[in-house]
């Protein structure tokens, strides 16, 4: 398991307690520094008191859920970041919880490198501010200038159109996040769209055919089945390939 | 029927002798006030109609003729002799004759109908209270004789007997009487109503939309021409309500374990993924630790490994579970099979230690639309089936070729081959073969799945009949070749 350069504050919430000190016992080892909450609501009020880099919070949780418990942070904590904890199968829950300002999630059960990789990469993301940046962009042996509106595979331009290039742009802007169809189309096309699913499923199968090696087996754009697409940046290696969990 | 015809003479030669009577006086009433032969045929005439209102005909003939024999003795020239000389007064008693039986005949039929009018409804009138005690009572899931108690009493019914032919079985109540389940019994299966009004035996066959489901049988129902019929559409109507009673409960209690079944289901889902996830992180972060020695290191990671396994097989039997009961809702995109195979493949061979599994590539681009999580669940439950139903030892092989417009996935592998009779039902939800005694337990629903999954992404599952060897089993699934990609 990878180790963070940085000091880094994780409040942990579940109402579970043996998952929530193993996960607490086990971050702490890690580097990070840990609290722990039980509910929703003393989550909220921990947030309160303190801030805190990163809240790692179950979905599923008697009384407040954790979807309305990340809802209140994210309007008042809007730099903290904060990654939701769902089950398979409950594709709903992953997109009302990024709807609802979570970073990212993941899936019950994990492995601890995946939960330290994905706690680290929301991590530097939100401190980065990769958004607020103009200019060049890279990603792997992909560079593209945001100004000149250019872009190059391996130091060789590659032609996109303008729709493309705002797409490739709009990911790459968001590198190792989970980004729902929705925030997508209305990212790039704009907000009255949301619902052309398939205008985005055209786009994203053109751009892997431009820019990946191996269109079938993508490096950059990874599906992310009933919830959207994830921008991976294959040089930074605590960014999880899409852990495929069946056998 | 001697006794009756006794009875009957007795009340005719009854209303024979009130009626002599009756012309004896008038004729000697008439002769001392000097009536004329005319004004004595009408008094005549209307005592015959009088006579009518109660006697019956035969009564009414014998009178009729003895008021002519009258007449034409006491009125009619020559007098106190039967002789006639005049054709008018032939005539005259002629016309009297005829006039009185046509009057009488006609009263006695409209008496006839009125009392039999009357008497339909009284009987209709009970089999409307016998419906409505029929309505009043609840359906009887287990088709007990209940609901033959109210028949008994209601139109002289002595005992009834029902013959249900969905469950060959018998009812009886009332007096109990021999022969009238045997009766029943024979009218379902000969298909005819019978009368024997000798012993007082009805039976009726029980029709619905033109389908006999079974027979009635009465004994001592009064007027069974009548209402047999009636009754034997009652208690069809009875039958067929509890039916639907039995039928809807049946489905009430399916649609009550489905909903149990799910709630299982979601309950599983939560409660087995949390002690997982503490399972694996604890492991984790026993591995990270630093006091560990490689030995120690090994086992905590051994646990971590196992528990992830165990986490992929639960997440693969609720899946399975659901897909089984849910439509399935595949995400559509561009894959290649045979990389998305490769780790499926790798993970049975790790885990499988009797057989050898491999995966050929016969077919330059092995590219398909299909939902890659689906596609890797199907093709695990047919390597699951090959591994548990081949020989030990065998060879399992996935090939992977390109037919038309389709990519063909083909598990071959070796051991007892499917009977030809199990080949059209290993596809049926919850159907295990007989070898499934033998290689343990399982859930049925494997290939059921693996179908319903092929079908919901444009291709199918089959069992390979054409390729196969005599002990080899070749499952067939296709999935679509994307169309040549239109120019952006």
């Amino acid at each position: 398991v990878k180790r963070l350069a940085q000091p880094c504050s994780v409040l942990v919430v579940d109402d579970e307690p043996a998952l929530r000190k193993t996960i607490l016992a086990s971050l702490a080892a890690t580097g990070f520094t840990v609290e722990e909450a039980g509910t929703g609501s003393e989550a909220i009020s921990a947030v309160r008191r303190r801030p805190f880099d990163l809240v790692l919070m179950d979905v599923n949780m008697p009384g407040m859920t954790g979807v309305e418990a990340c809802r209140q942070i994210r309007a008042f904590a809007p730099r903290t970041g904060i990654i939701m904890v769902t089950v398979r199968d409950a594709e709903d829950d992953k997109v009302q919880a990024l709807e609802a300002g979570a970073d990212d999630y993941v899936t019950k059960p994990f492995r601890l490198r995946e939960l330290v990789a994905r706690l680290g990469a929301v991590f530097r993301r939100t401190h980065a501010d990769i958004a607020a940046a103009r200019g060049i962009l890279q990603a792997g042996d992909l560079k593209m200038d945001l100004d000149r509106g250019l872009i190059w595979k391996a130091g060789e331009q590659i032609h996109l159109s303008p729709k493309e290039f705002d797409l490739l742009s709009f990911f790459m802007r968001n590198q190792g996040v989970p980004l729902t169809h929705v925030k997508l189309l209305r990212g790039t096309w704009g907000p009255e769209y949301g619902d052309e699913l398939e205008y985005l499923r055209t786009y994203v199968r053109m751009l892997r055919k431009k820019i990946e090696t191996d269109p079938a087996r993508p490096q950059y754009i990874q599906t992310e089945p009933w919830v959207g697409y994830r921008f991976r940046n294959p040089s930074e290696p605590d960014q999880p390939v899409s852990l495929a969990e069946d056998e | 029927m001697h006794r009756l015809n006794t009875h009957e003479l007795w009340r005719t030669l009854k209303w024979c002798a009130f009626g002599a009577l009756g012309v004896v006086l008038l004729t000697f009433l008439a002769y001392r006030l000097h009536l004329s032969f005319a004004t004595a045929s009408f008094c005549s005439l209307l005592l015959l109609v009088l006579q009518s209102l109660s006697g019956d005909f035969a009564s009414s003939v014998v009178v009729s003729v003895l008021a002519v024999g009258c007449l034409d003795y006491f009125f009619v020239e020559p007098l106190f002799s039967l002789e006639i000389n005049s054709r008018l007064d032939i005539l005259g008693l002629a016309s009297f004759l005829i006039t009185g039986l046509v009057i009488t005949k006609l009263v006695i039929k409209l008496r006839d109908q009125t009392a039999l009018s009357r008497l339909h409804h009284q009987m209709m009138q009970r089999l409307y209270a016998l419906a409505q005690q029929l309505l009043a009572l609840d359906p009887d899931p287990k088709g007990g004789t209940q609901f033959l108690e109210p028949f008994c009493g209601t139109l002289g019914i002595r005992a009834v007997c029902l013959f249900d032919a969905a469950g060959a079985e018998v009812h009886l109540a009332g007096a109990a009487t021999d022969g009238l389940e045997k009766r029943t019994g024979e009218a379902f299966i000969h298909g005819k109503d019978r009368e024997d009004q000798e012993s007082g035996f009805s039976t009726r066959c029980i029709r619905i939309a033109g389908r006999t489901i079974g027979a009635i049988g009465f004994v001592g129902l009064e007027d069974p021409g009548l209402t047999a019929g009636p009754l034997a559409a009652l208690a069809a109507a009875h039958l067929e309500r509890t039916r639907s009673f039995v039928h809807a409960s049946r489905a009430a209690a399916a649609a009550q374990t489905e909903s149990y079944r799910s709630a299982i289901l979601d309950a599983l889902a939560h409660e087995f993924k949390t002690p997982l996830s503490t399972i694996l992180t604890a492991a984790g972060a026993l591995g990270e630790a630093s006091c560990l020695g490689p030995q120690q290191r090994e086992l905590a990671e051994t646990v971590e490994s196992e528990a992830a396994r165990l986490g992929r097989l639960t997440s693969r039997l609720i899946r399975t579970a659901r897909l089984e009961r849910e439509e399935v809702r595949p995400w559509i995109e561009l894959i290649d099979v045979s990389s998305v195979l490769a780790d499926t493949v790798d993970q049975y061979t790790r885990n499988s230690a009797k057989q050898s599994i491999s995966i050929v590539k016969d077919c330059a681009s092995s590219e398909v639309l299909g939902d890659p999580e689906l596609v890797r669940l199907a093709v695990s439950q047919l390597l699951d089936n090959a591994c548990k139903y081949s020989m030990p030892g065998s060879p399992v092989t996935l090939r992977i070729s390109r037919e038309n417009d389709q990519i063909a996935i083909r598990v071959l592998s070796r051991g007892n081959p499917i009977p030809p009779s199990e080949k059209s039902k290993i596809f049926d939800r919850f159907y295990r073969g007989m070898d499934g005694l033998r290689v343990g337990p399982g859930s049925g629903l494997g290939l059921f799945v693996a179908r319903k999954i092929a079908l919901a992404l444009g291709g199918g599952l089959e069992l390979d009949g054409e390729l196969g060897g005599s002990d080899e089993t070749i499952f067939r699934l296709v999935l679509p070749v994307p169309e040549s990609e239109p120019e952006a």
